[in-house]
C-alpha cells in the first residue's frame, strides 16, 4: 500500500514539473506581442518594416499605372493575364488584381496606429513628438496604399483597425469610393504636422515620408477629387520650401533613375544591392514581358529632322526607353547611352513615387482648371525647357481646354513608365461626369490591337470598366464583398 | 491479484466487443474526384433559368453527348429568351416546335472548343459552330450598362461558367442562323439592284447562292456597291454600268471587264470587319488581282495605296451596314464605286538600308553606324528584315562618305546594310536573311542584286521562296567590257564608280500587286563583312543597265 502511494507521488511529481514546458504555447521562432512594442527602437522597427512592405507592391503599382495605357507594348514574353488586362478584357482570376499585398502593408499601419501608444508608458525615453511622427508616417503610408486601391478598384473594403488576433479577422463589406476618399484626407491631414521636414540625411529625406511627400499625395488626392485650390495650396507647400529643384537636362537620366534620390525627388521607394526591384525580368529583351509603344519616338517626344545636329527631348530616347528597340530604359538601363545595361544583381532602381517635375505639373493643371491658363503655361514652359522639349505643336496658352490638354500630354513625357499615365488620363477624362470621355477611347485606339477596339470603345462607355475587377479569392472568403458590375 | 483477474478479463473481452462494433461503421469512401458537372447537369440543375431549354436539348438529343467528356463551349438562352423566340414564330410550346429547326437552333449555340471572353474579338470567333455558320461578338452598352454581344441577337448575362467538359455562357435571347444565302439577300434589298443584276448576267450569282457541302469552299466576302455608290461614280443604271465595263459584250466572259469587275468584290474566305483588318491584303475571286485593307482613323478602308509616291485614296467600308451574315458567307457595304486597276509593270530600284527603324533614329540615319542586334530567336529589331538566329546575329547600318571611304563612297546615299553570313556547314554566323519588299506591280522582273564587292561567300536568291536561277558571289565584281557586253554576262554598274557591282540573279514572274519576300541564303562560304547596297526589279522588257544612281540617291541616265 504505502509503495503504491509512494509511486503514485511520484508519478505526479514528475508530471507537474514537467507540465509547464508541455503546455507552453509561445512560438519557438517568433516574438509576441508582449514582448515586442515595449521600445522606441521596436516601434521605429514596424515602422521602416511598413516601407518594406511596400516593395512588394512594386510590380503591380508600375502595372496598374501603365498596362492598359498607350505607353506600353507588352512583349514576347507577357503572360495572358498581361494581355486580357492590355486587351481590357480582364477576369476575376487575373493574377494582377490581388490586393493581397497592398492590405498587408494596410494591416502593419493599423498596428502601428493602434499599439504604439502604448510604448508611452512603457518606455521613458520614447516622447509623444517621435510617438506622433512614427503615426504619422503610418498613417500617411496608409492613406497612400488607399489612394491606389481607391483609384484602381474604385470601391474596396476600409479597414482601419489592426488584425492582431484570430478573433479580428471579420468580414467587411466595400465602402464607397467618397467614404474612402474622405478617410484619406483625414489622415492625411491628421499626420501633417506631426512630420518632420527632414530625418537628417538626404536618403533618409527621400525614402521616408517628410512633410514634403505628405503634401505631394495631398495635392494628389485633392486634383483627384477636383478640390483645385487645395491641389494648388499643397503644391505650393511643396514649391515655397526650396528644398526641391529640377535636376539640370543633361544629368535627367544619370542623377534621376541611376542614382536615384535626387535634388528632384520627394519621395522615392528604396532599393538597393540587397533589396533588387523586379525590373530587370520585366524589361531586359532577353525577358521581355512590357516594351515601349513604339508611337513613343515620332508622336509622343517627337523626332527633329530639320536641324543638323538633331534636338533630342532629354526624357525620351535613351532615358525613359531605347529607340533601336523600345526597350523601356529608365530602370534597366546603365547609363544614358541606350547601350549598356545593368546587371542582374545591380538591378536596384528605385520607385519613384513623386518628383518635384510631378507636382509643378500637377500644380498646373490645378491652377488651369481654375481658369488659369497663362500661368499654367509659364509651369510647363520650365518643365519644357529644363527638357529640351521638341515642339511638335503650339502650345495654346489663353484656351482652358486646349492647355489641359497639354499638360496631359506633357505629363506624358515627363513621367513616363512611372505608374502615372492611366490615373492622369482616368483623372482628366472623368471630370465634370466625364466630359472627356474621349481621352480614354483615344488611348484605346492607340494602345489595343485592330480587332479588338469596337469592343473596347463600347466597354469604355461604362464607367465601371475603368476599375479591376476584385480577386476570386477574395469574392469566395468574404462572402460581404460584391464584384464590380462590369465584371459580373 | 488471483480473483481480479478473472473479471479483469471479462472486462477486456466486453471493451474488445465494444470497440469492434463502435469501429465497424461502413465508411463512406468517396468515388468520384470532382463535383464539377457537366454542362446538361449544369443545366437540369437550373430549371428556374433553363427549363425549356433544356427541353429543347432533350427533344434534339443532345443532353447525353453534353453530359459526356469534351470540350464545348455552349451559349444557352435563358426561359425568357426562349419563350420571346416561340412567340416570334407562334410556336405553343417546345413539344409543338418542328424537330428539324430545333436541331438547326440547338447546333447553332454550340461550339466544338472552349472559347471564354478574353478570346473575344471585333470579328468572329474562332472556330464555327457545330451549325457551320459563324458567330460574331462584340460588346453593346446600354444605360451605362455594358454586355458582351452575340451575333447582335443576344446579350450575355453571365460568362465564362466553367463545367467539366467545357464553358456555358448564359444569353437573353435565341441566337438564330441566317437563312438566306448572300446572293438572296443582296436581291432582297433594293439598294443593290444594280450590283445584283450585274451578279446576275456574268454568272456570279449563282455562285453565291449555292451552300457548298465543303466547309473549305463554302465561305465567301462580298463588297457590295448600292446604288448610291455607283450614282456617285456617275453609273446610275445597269446598262450604264455595261456600256462602261463590258467591252466584248457577253459578261459571262471571264476576260470580259464587268465579269472582272464582279469578281473583284469578291473574296474567297469569311471576313467579318473585325477580321478583315488583320492581313493587309486578301486575294479576290479575279485571279492574282489583290484587295488592300486597312484600319485607318478606326475605319475599314480598301485600297488606300501609295504608288510612287501618289497616294490613292481607298473605299470606306461602311461599318454599321456591314457584317451581314449570310448562310455562305458575309457581306459588307462599301461606300464608293472601286474596280481592279490595271498597272503597267515599273520597275523598282529599292534601296536596302531605308527601312522605319533606322530612318527614325536622326542621329545614324545617313550619320553613322548602327548596329541592330536579335536577341531571341522571336525578337525582331526591325519589322521587314528578318535573319537567322544563329552566333554572331547581327545586321549593322553603315554610312560614310569620305572620299576615301571605300566601302560607301559610291553607294547609293553612301549607306550599305552589313550581315555577316555563313553556310550551314558554319554553325557560328546566320545562314539567310530575309526581307520584305515594297510594293511590286504583278508582271515578269530581273533581280539585280547590288552589292560592294569584297569577300567571296556565294548566296542563293529567292523571291517568295522560289529560287533565282543563278547564285550571287560577293566577292566576285563586274568584268572589263561596255554596259551591253556586261548585260549579257549578268552584270552591271549601277553605281557611277568604285567596287559596285550589279549581278543578275534571274527571273521572276510576280503574280499580286503587293510586297513580297526575298532571301538570301548563304552557300558557301562565310564571312561577317557582306555588304548590300540596292537590290533592283526591273520589268524584263525595259532598259537593264540604265539608270546608275549617284551617291546622292540621283538616277543618272548615262
Amino acid at each position: 500500500m504505502r509503495k503504491r502511494f509512494l509511486y503514485i507521488v511520484l508519478i505526479c511529481l514528475a508530471g507537474l514539473t514537467s507540465c509547464k514546458k508541455w503546455m507552453d504555447l509561445k512560438p519557438q521562432d517568433g516574438i509576441v506581442k508582449d514582448e515586442f512594442w515595449n521600445t522606441k527602437e521596436q516601434v521605429d522597427a514596424a515602422v521602416i518594416g511598413v516601407y518594406t512592405s511596400l516593395q512588394a507592391n512594386t510590380e503591380l503599382y508600375f502595372l496598374w499605372g501603365e498596362a492598359r495605357t498607350d505607353m506600353v507594348a507588352p512583349g514576347f514574353r507577357a503572360i495572358q493575364d498581361e494581355m486580357d488586362m492590355v486587351n481590357l478584357n480582364m477576369l476575376a482570376n487575373n493574377r494582377y488584381v490581388n490586393w493581397r499585398t497592398f492590405y498587408q502593408t494596410i494591416n502593419f499601419c493599423n498596428n502601428i496606429i493602434q499599439l504604439a501608444p502604448d510604448v508611452l508608458q512603457k518606455d521613458n525615453t520614447f516622447t509623444q513628438q517621435h510617438l506622433d511622427r512614427a503615426i504619422g508616417e503610418a498613417l500617411t503610408l496608409r492613406a497612400l496604399t488607399y489612394f491606389y486601391l481607391v483609384r484602381s478598384f474604385g470601391e474596396v473594403p476600409l479597414k482601419l483597425d489592426a488584425t492582431i488576433s484570430d478573433q479580428d479577422i471579420v468580414n467587411i463589406p466595400k465602402s464607397s469610393t467618397q467614404v474612402i476618399l474622405d478617410q484619406i484626407l483625414s489622415d492625411l491631414k491628421k499626420a501633417e504636422p506631426s512630420l518632420p521636414v527632414s530625418y537628417g540625411s538626404n536618403d533618409l529625406d527621400k525614402g521616408r515620408v517628410t512633410r514634403f511627400g505628405l503634401n505631394a499625395i495631398l495635392a494628389d488626392v485633392y486634383l483627384w477629387m477636383d478640390k483645385y485650390a487645395e491641389a494648388t495650396a499643397e503644391c505650393d507647400k511643396i514649391i515655397n520650401s526650396g528644398r526641391f529643384s529640377l535636376v539640370n537636362g543633361r544629368e535627367f537620366f544619370n542623377t534621376i533613375f541611376l542614382t536615384g534620390n535626387s535634388a528632384e525627388s520627394i519621395f522615392e521607394l528604396q532599393f538597393d544591392v540587397q533589396r533588387l526591384n523586379p525590373f530587370y525580368t520585366m524589361h531586359t529583351p532577353a525577358n521581355k514581358r512590357w516594351g515601349a509603344a513604339p508611337h513613343l519616338a515620332d508622336n509622343v517626344y517627337g523626332i527633329d529632322l530639320v536641324n543638323p545636329v538633331p534636338l533630342v527631348d532629354v526624357r525620351g530616347d535613351r532615358a525613359a526607353f531605347r529607340s533601336t528597340d523600345f526597350t523601356i530604359w529608365k530602370y534597366v538601363g546603365a547609363e544614358d547611352n541606350g547601350s549598356t545595361f545593368r546587371a542582374p544583381d545591380q538591378s536596384f532602381a528605385h520607385w519613384i513615387f513623386y518628383r518635384y517635375a510631378d507636382i509643378l505639373l500637377l500644380k498646373a493643371e490645378s491652377i488651369n482648371e481654375q481658369n488659369k491658363p497663362l500661368e499654367a503655361s509659364r509651369i510647363v514652359k520650365e518643365i519644357r525647357n529644363r527638357a529640351s522639349a521638341i515642339e511638335l505643336k503650339p502650345m495654346d496658352s489663353t484656351n482652358k481646354a486646349s492647355m489641359s490638354l497639354y499638360i496631359l500630354e506633357e505629363r506624358q513625357r515627363e513621367l513616363a513608365f512611372e505608374g502615372k499615365r492611366w490615373y492622369d488620363v482616368l483623372r482628366n477624362a472623368k471630370r465634370n461626369n466625364y466630359a472627356q470621355r474621349q481621352l480614354l477611347l483615344s488611348m484605346a485606339s492607340i494602345s489595343l490591337p485592330a480587332d479588338r477596339r469596337q469592343a473596347a470603345f463600347t466597354k469604355l462607355q461604362d464607367n465601371n470598366s475603368h476599375y479591376f475587377p476584385i480577386f476570386f479569392y477574395e469574392l469566395q472568403t468574404n462572402k460581404l464583398l460584391e464584384q464590380n458590375p462590369f465584371y459580373k | 491479484m488471483k480473483h481480479i483477474f478473472p473479471s479483469c478479463r471479462f472486462l477486456l473481452v466486453m471493451a474488445i466487443v465494444v470497440a469492434f462494433y463502435s469501429n465497424c461503421k461502413k465508411s463512406d469512401i468517396k468515388m468520384t474526384t470532382t463535383n464539377d458537372v457537366n454542362i446538361a447537369s449544369y443545366i437540369a440543375q437550373r430549371p428556374d433559368s433553363f427549363s425549356l431549354w433544356k427541353e429543347i436539348l432533350d427533344r434534339t438529343e443532345t443532353s447525353s453527348f453534353l453530359d459526356a467528356y469534351g470540350s464545348y463551349t455552349v451559349f444557352a438562352p435563358t426561359n425568357t429568351g426562349v419563350k420571346s423566340w416561340l412567340t416570334a414564330n407562334n410556336v405553343a410550346s417546345v413539344a409543338a416546335a418542328d424537330l428539324n429547326v430545333l436541331k438547326e437552333i440547338v447546333k447553332f449555340h454550340i461550339l466544338e472548343d472552349t472559347i471564354t471572353t478574353p478570346a473575344f474579338t471585333d470579328g468572329k470567333l474562332p472556330v464555327p459552330t457545330m451549325h457551320g455558320q459563324f458567330l460574331i461578338t462584340g460588346a453593346l452598352n446600354q444605360g451605362s450598362v455594358t454586355s458582351f454581344t452575340v451575333n447582335r441577337q443576344a446579350l450575355i448575362l453571365q460568362s465564362n461558367i466553367r463545367t467539366g467538359n467545357g464553358f456555358i455562357h448564359v444569353i437573353d435571347n435565341v441566337l438564330q442562323p441566317a437563312k438566306l444565302t448572300i446572293a438572296k439577300a443582296l436581291e432582297g434589298d433594293a439598294n443593290y439592284s444594280i450590283f445584283v443584276q450585274a451578279m446576275k448576267e456574268t454568272g456570279h450569282f449563282n455562285l453565291l447562292n449555292t451552300v457548298d457541302p465543303d466547309p473549305n469552299k463554302r465561305w465567301k466576302t462580298v463588297l457590295a456597291e448600292s446604288n448610291q455608290a455607283l450614282a456617285d461614280s456617275g453609273i446610275t443604271s445597269y446598262a450604264a454600268l455595261k456600256t462602261k465595263y463590258s467591252k466584248t459584250g457577253n459578261p459571262a466572259n471571264p476576260l470580259d471587264s464587268l465579269y472582272i469587275y464582279v469578281a473583284y468584290h469578291i473574296v474567297n474566305e469569311i471576313q467579318f470587319l473585325g477580321d478583315i483588318i488583320t492581313s493587309p491584303s486578301h486575294l479576290t475571286l479575279q485571279p492574282n488581282e489583290v484587295i488592300s485593307t486597312q484600319l485607318i482613323n478606326n475605319e475599314v478602308m480598301v485600297n488606300e495605296d501609295e504608288f510612287n509616291g501618289i497616294v490613292e485614296p481607298g473605299v470606306l467600308l461602311v461599318r454599321n451596314k456591314s457584317d451581314n451574315a449570310a448562310t455562305n458567307g458575309v457581306w459588307h457595304h462599301s461606300n464608293a464605286h472601286f474596280i481592279a486597276k490595271f498597272r503597267y509593270p515599273t520597275a523598282v530600284f529599292w534601296d536596302l538600308a531605308t527601312f522605319p527603324e533606322i530612318m527614325k533614329q536622326p542621329a545614324y540615319y545617313r550619320k553613322a553606324l548602327f548596329t541592330f542586334n536579335k536577341n531571341s530567336l522571336t525578337d525582331r529589331p526591325i519589322a521587314d528584315i528578318d535573319w537567322h538566329f544563329n552566333g554572331e546575329n547581327y545586321l549593322r547600318y553603315e554610312w560614310g562618305n569620305s572620299p576615301t571611304a571605300t566601302l560607301y563612297n559610291f553607294a547609293c546615299y553612301n549607306d550599305i546594310l552589313t550581315i555577316p553570313l555563313g553556310a550551314p556547314s558554319n554553325n557560328n554566323r546566320a545562314t539567310w536573311v530575309e526581307f520584305t519588299t515594297p510594293p511590286i506591280i504583278k508582271g515578269r522582273y530581273k533581280v539585280w542584286i547590288c552589292y560592294r564587292n569584297r569577300n567571296a561567300v556565294t548566296i542563293n536568291v529567292r523571291v517568295n521562296g522560289e529560287l533565282m536561277q543563278r547564285p550571287v558571289n560577293l566577292g566576285q565584281g563586274y568584268p572589263g567590257g561596255s554596259d551591253a557586253e556586261l548585260e549579257s554576262l549578268g552584270w552591271k554598274k549601277y553605281t557611277t564608280g568604285g567596287s559596285f557591282a550589279g549581278r543578275l540573279a534571274g527571273v521572276v514572274d510576280i503574280p499580286t500587286t503587293q510586297r513580297h519576300k526575298l532571301r538570301f541564303e548563304a552557300i558557301s562560304g562565310t564571312n561577317r563583312d557582306l555588304h548590300f547596297d540596292m537590290v533592283h526589279f526591273i520589268p524584263v522588257d525595259q532598259p537593264q543597265y540604265l539608270p546608275r544612281f549617284a551617291p546622292d540617291g540621283t538616277k543618272v541616265w548615262q
